[in-house]
């Protein structure tokens, strides 16, 4: 699928600035960004959650993780309830099962939960609409770090299996780095830079680029 | 008085005042009833006497008993008015939502034009054209209800159509019509529920308005409004005739009107500040306050019904100008420990502990104003710590009003200031602007800010740069780091984040399964954690030298649900050097070198 030339304005201001960018079958393509960016915005327009101008095509079945865990669950509906609304009800052991759940989680409310058990109800949900393009936003910056592993290892699983394709949002280059193939680093509404993933992370072309591998935590060495 | 009773004085008043009116609903008619209609010639219009208080009738009834026959009939017919102009409106304020785009924006239209139509023209022409009398009457007022409940109910189902759970449940194709009744109804309930009560005490008030013109109940019939029409014309002879039926309507819509506004406060709150749970028991051993250290924390226990118990016997200090991180995986516990410190563990949770001291002084001897100045907590969700109907200054300056007596002028004065301290731009007019105009980045400096409004002694930071990204995360940490060291605030960062732990942080307690299972210095994290489990997160954390060919080593298994950890090692499932003994013995936590200790029978 494609993006072509799509912007978002909010009134005067401009989030997306005429971005196009090619997410290719079966593959992750990895987007890096500062706040502000216009990254979750991109995502929401491809999405079709915002009024946007440009195109997006060849997307069916979208389907979006959202980054903030206590927004994205409706606070009235069990864990089970949520997850059957795209799967069904014969799904929700199988899907909570996916994302490392318990299955008596099912029955539970979302303000039972903690934080990051929360997120992985949303990536189930999602998961359950069998999507053919998944936009996460940010899905692991709210996740422990054994977690996240897990959920990253489980989205290069599903891309090999099931040829998943992924618009991946992250802050994270390191993250990024590990599942997509193609990274694109956004600034100020526009991308400026995009290229094969070991390209960008090994010889950034954009200073800005350069800033965000500064930004990279690190513990070892 | 307490400040408890001072600020819900006027719900109690309110809810007495509405319970004494249902009360005289039920009993009024069976008592009075007979009283009410009984003609007696003798008596006719009269003033006050000791055997009419509040005189008679030109037919010589006795006018107390028809007030208090006549609440009944007046109580019903506000209801049924509230009950028409809540269905009316909700169903108008709904339509928007589920319509297509253009009789949406018609369903829209016409309900801001009837909200800027006056309510009493509206109720009068709807009453006029129905015909005269209670049927009309009680139409007429629903008709003036129902624009201001489509307004609401447009309002928040707006607001909850925006929301990410909707955006998920729209991207799996569920039907709009399933959407509204799942998701949107639901969480607007409770907003609308209050605003009925209010509505009432509104629809009481305007029947009578339309009985005393004539246009309500017509006799034999009468209501409070219908009695006021009728003892009008006498009130410059005999005024009483005419105060009681008047002093009954106005005290039945005060009641109304001071309880709808009081549930609304209460639910306001209840999502922001939570109630402090009362003082726990202090288990015995508690032992000399450590001079040290502003946090000391001892055995600290939380328990919830049903043998779930989150955090169990943790143990940290944190010193003066030192950032302590509590590291550990969703569910661990983290976010309780803090909720303890803040004495803001939700119910039916109990807390339990041999020490936790703040300052030297047990929490639970502080007043809610010392905790309020020397503790300032920060969420993961800056939005839940603000008011979104108040503007960020007011709600800062208010801390300093509550806590510390200062006058509204200079509190705001130190508004401005703290947000200029905390980095945000344009102080002055941030102050001005509601949460939802500022970024999440502002928001969360705002956060920060309010904690500084007094000077905290001890800061509790949990997960404050989760839902922000890398950079405004950067400036966040900075900030605090900048905080700490000018105020020399003890502070405990709270963060599942063990990378961010480690860059921020002087010292670090990683928990797993509601226990301490290993501390050290935050410069010994690279190569210097024991713990199984410690190791394990260390090496799941990608960098850039990762190999993207084989999976990221994750730690196999979750961890165990507060309610089922076992007698030993709770991490012992997960655990490559698990032996016999980790399945059947807790390990305590044991020094293990400089500044470290740790839980685990292998590390020797
Ligand atoms: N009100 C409650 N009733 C019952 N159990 C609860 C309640 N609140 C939390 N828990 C449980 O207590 C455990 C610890 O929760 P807590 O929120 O402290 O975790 P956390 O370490 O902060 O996790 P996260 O990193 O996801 O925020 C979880 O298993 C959670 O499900
Ligand atoms: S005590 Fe045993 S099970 Fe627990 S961490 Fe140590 S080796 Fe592993
Ligand atoms: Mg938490």
């Amino acid at each position: 699928m494609i993006i072509k030339n799509l912007s978002v304005r909010f009134g005067a201001f401009t989030a997306v600035d005429d971005v196009t960018l090619e997410i290719p079958d079966g593959g992750v393509v990895g987007l890096v960004g500062e706040s502000g960016s216009g990254k979750s915005s991109l995502a929401r327009a491809v999405c079709g959650l915002v009024p946007h101008t440009g195109s997006v095509e060849g997307a069916r079945r979208v389907q979006m993780v959202f980054q903030d865990p206590y927004a994205s669950l409706n606070p009235r509906m069990t864990v089970g309830r949520t997850i059957a609304e795209g799967a069904g009800p014969k799904e929700v052991e199988r899907l909570l099962g996916l994302v490392r759940l318990p299955a008596e989680l099912a029955g539970r409310y979302p303000r039972e939960l903690s934080g990051g058990q929360r997120q992985r109800v949303a990536i189930a949900r999602a998961l359950g609409g069998n999507p053919g393009l998944l936009v996460a936003d940010e899905i692991t910056s709210s996740l422990d770090v054994s977690v996240q592993g897990a959920v990253l290892n489980l989205v290069r699983g599903l891309r090999d299996e099931l040829g998943l394709t992924m618009l991946f949002i992250s802050h994270n280059l390191a993250v990024v780095r590990y599942v997509a193939d193609v990274v694109a680093v956004m600034h100020h509404g526009r991308l400026v830079e995009v290229g094969p993933t070991e390209q960008v992370v090994g010889e950034p072309a954009h200073e800005y680029t350069r800033a965000l591998l500064a930004a990279v935590p690190r513990l070892r060495g | 008085m307490t400040g408890w009773s001072r600020r819900n004085a006027p719900g109690v008043a309110g809810a007495v005042i509405v319970a004494a009116m249902a009360v005289l609903a039920v009993v009024g008619p069976p008592i009075w009833g007979d009283e009410a209609v009984r003609i007696d010639a003798a008596a006719i219009l009269q003033g006050a006497s000791p055997g009419h208080p509040l005189g008679t009738d030109n037919l010589g009834r006795d006018l107390l008993a028809r007030v208090l026959v006549a609440g009944r009939y007046s109580l019903l017919l506000a209801l049924a008015a509230t009950a028409i102009g809540a269905v009316a409106g909700i169903v108008l304020g709904t339509l928007p939502s589920v319509l297509p785009r253009r009789a949406a924006r018609l369903a829209t239209g016409t309900v801001n034009a009837l909200v800027a139509f006056p309510g009493l023209l509206l109720a009068m022409f709807t009453a006029v054209v129905t015909g005269l009398g209670a049927r009309g009457a009680v139409l007429g007022i629903g008709a003036a209800i129902a624009p201001g409940f489509a307004r609401l109910t447009q309002t928040l189902a707006a607001t909850v159509a925006n929301a990410d759970y909707v955006s998920a449940a729209r991207m799996l194709g569920v039907p709009r019509r399933r959407i509204l009744t799942r998701h949107v109804l639901p969480n607007i309930a409770e907003p609308l529920i209050l605003n009925l009560t209010q509505a009432l005490g509104g629809a009481l008030l305007g029947l009578a308005g339309m009985s005393f013109l004539g246009l309500g109940v017509q006799p034999p019939d009468f209501d409070w409004g219908r009695l006021l029409f009728d003892g009008f014309p006498r009130i410059y002879v005999t005024p009483e005739v005419a105060l009681g039926p008047a002093a009954a309507v106005a005290l039945a819509g005060i009641g109304f009107n001071l309880l709808g506004d009081a549930l609304a406060r209460a639910a306001a709150r209840t999502s922001v500040v939570r109630e402090r749970t009362p003082a726990p028991p202090v288990a015995d051993g508690a032992g000399e306050p450590d001079p040290g250290a502003v946090l000391e924390v001892r055995d600290l226990t939380v328990t919830f019904p049903g043998g779930v118990t989150p955090v169990r016997q943790l143990s940290l200090t944190v010193a003066p100008g030192e950032i302590v991180g509590l590291v550990g995986e969703s569910g661990s516990g983290k976010s309780l420990t803090a909720a303890a410190i803040g004495g803001l563990v939700p119910y039916p949770g109990t807390v339990t502990y041999a020490a936790l001291r703040l300052g030297g002084r047990d929490v639970a001897t502080l007043s809610d104003k010392e905790l309020g100045t020397a503790l300032a907590m920060v969420f993961q969700d800056p939005l839940a710590a603000l008011n979104p109907a108040l503007k960020v200054g007011g709600q800062l300056a208010e801390v300093a009003i509550v806590h510390e007596g200062a006058d509204r002028a200079e509190a705001r004065r130190r508004a401005v200031d703290r947000l200029g301290h905390v980095h945000l731009p344009e102080p002055e007019r941030r102050a001005r602007q509601h949460p939802h105009e500022l970024s999440g980045g502002m928001r969360q400096r705002a956060v920060i800010a309010m904690g500084l409004m007094g000077t905290p002694r001890l800061i509790v930071a949990d997960e404050p740069t989760t839902a922000l990204d890398v950079t405004v995360q950067r400036q966040i940490l900075r900030l605090l780091r900048e905080v700490v060291e000018e105020t020399g605030a003890a502070t405990l960062f709270i963060s599942h984040d063990i990378a961010v732990v480690g860059e921020l942080c002087d010292r670090v307690v990683v928990m797993y399964a509601g226990r301490v299972v290993e501390e050290l210095p935050a410069g010994r994290l690279a190569d210097g954690a024991a713990h199984p489990y410690t190791k394990a997160l260390i090496a799941s954390l990608p960098d850039l030298d990762t190999d993207r060919s084989t999976p990221l080593a994750g730690i196999a298994g979750t961890q165990p649900a507060p309610g089922q950890i076992g007698l030993g090692c709770a991490f012992a499932p997960r655990c490559p050097l698990a032996t016999a003994r980790c399945e059947s013995e807790r390990p305590e936590l044991v020094a293990h070198g400089p500044g470290q200790r740790v839980a685990c029978w292998e590390v020797k």
